[in-house]
């Protein structure tokens, strides 16, 4: 066959333009990195107003009074002032877990499996499974009726270009920071992943509003790495653990 | 401790209920990140699951218990179950319990030839 210049320049135009079509894979096990950097500015732009950025990802933790900016309501204040950390260490709640709320942003990694219309992701925090379903930008995010509240919630998501965006609500009541904060069932989080084209790192912007518990909204920047070839590992919470602080004098 | 950034202003509506159910305690609510502790002594037990492994030693006749981190971390930086063993004799780094008890976080574990056990410290609660 013979090509013309143009019809040969066409031909090459194609190809990367099929290939931008595809979203990016992000299979594959990711590791917490314990040095996040800066937050990127433009995925941070997507966020709404009245929003904190909440910096207690990987191993910061606040101690009890600290909600890292987040402002609480009367309802939130209140719990926070009743809640007794010694009340965590009982065998019928040291292996409760968290929700996704919490639970994204600790230093534990996971594993994502990617399909057109379903990505999993596979926590190895609490031997968790999340489902995002996934759909084209603009459709509605629509829970289906009756669906249970859980603590990894119902999840849709789409690509924004190399972008992938999830809309999570139906999240049953756990904690926000670990210290006496806890979101209710009207939690609602919006998560933004890219890869990062420079580091290969996986990084995340993870928004949430509760008007039950928050009177402004909160986000986290979050970054993992790809460790290939490595799994999680199986959780297997054994909530015995509880009688050893008990034991201790 | 850390600083919060204020990214925009407005304000929310409001909704119902909310029940708390939580989990996995924290170290910085838990343990005094100013307050280090070394023991030495003899193990007497040491259990090894999540969410944290605990270690118990006979420290000259006084009773001490160390939490670890969480047992799929330690497993990445060389520790199994069997790497302490009831009568090994250790020397144990960590973070004192807030409230006076014998208990303590993990940073350090080193046996009785000083050798680190597992391939290196531990943050604050990296896990």
């Amino acid at each position: 066959m013979v090509r013309t210049p143009i019809a040969a320049a066409l031909a090459i135009l194609a190809v990367p333009a099929a290939a931008q079509d595809a979203p990016p894979d992000l299979s594959g096990y990711w590791g917490p990195t314990f040095t996040a950097g800066e937050p990127d500015e433009d995925m941070l732009a997507h966020v709404p107003a009245n929003t904190v950025l909440v910096e207690d990802t990987g191993v910061a933790e606040f101690p009890r009074g600290d909600y890292g900016g987040l402002v609480l309501t009367e309802e939130a204040l209140a719990q926070a002032a009743e809640w007794d950390p010694e009340d965590e260490m009982a065998l019928d709640r040291v292996c409760l877990p968290p929700s996704i709320v919490y639970a994204m942003q600790g230093p534990f990694p996971f594993e994502i499996v990617q399909t057109p219309t379903l990505i999993v992701f596979r926590y190895e925090y609490f031997d968790q499974t999340r489902l995002v379903f996934m759909g084209e930008e603009g459709a509605p995010h629509q829970a289906p009726e009756g669906a249970p509240h859980n603590k990894m919630g119902y999840s849709t998501g789409y690509w924004d270009g190399d972008e992938l965006v999830i809309t999570t609500d139906h999240i049953a009541p756990s904690t926000i920071t670990n210290n006496g904060l806890n979101h209710s069932e009207e939690v609602v989080m919006v998560e933004r992943y890219r890869i990062d084209p420079d580091s290969g790192r996986l990084e995340a912007t993870q928004w949430f509003t509760d008007p039950v518990m928050l009177e402004n909204n909160g986000v986290r920047w979050v970054e993992w790495e790809p460790r290939p070839g490595q799994h999680i590992y199986p959780y297997e919470c054994d909530p015995t653990f509880a009688l050893e602080y008990g034991a201790a004098e | 401790m850390r600083n919060s950034t204020k990214l925009a202003q407005a304000t929310v509506g409001m909704a119902l209920l909310a029940i708390p159910a939580v989990a996995h305690h924290s170290f910085a609510v838990y343990f005094d990140s100013e307050d280090r502790v070394t023991v030495e002594g003899t193990v007497t037990a040491f259990r090894f699951t999540n969410p944290h492994g605990t270690l118990v030693l006979d420290v000259d006749g006084t009773e001490w218990r160390v939490e670890t981190n969480a047992p799929v971390v330690l497993q990445r930086r060389g520790w199994t179950r069997t790497s302490l063993r009831p009568g090994d004799h250790v020397t144990i780094s960590g973070w004192r319990a807030r409230d006076g008890r014998n208990y303590m976080r993990l940073m350090e574990a080193r046996d009785a030839n000083g050798q680190m056990i597992g391939t290196a410290r531990f943050g604050q609660d990296d896990g």
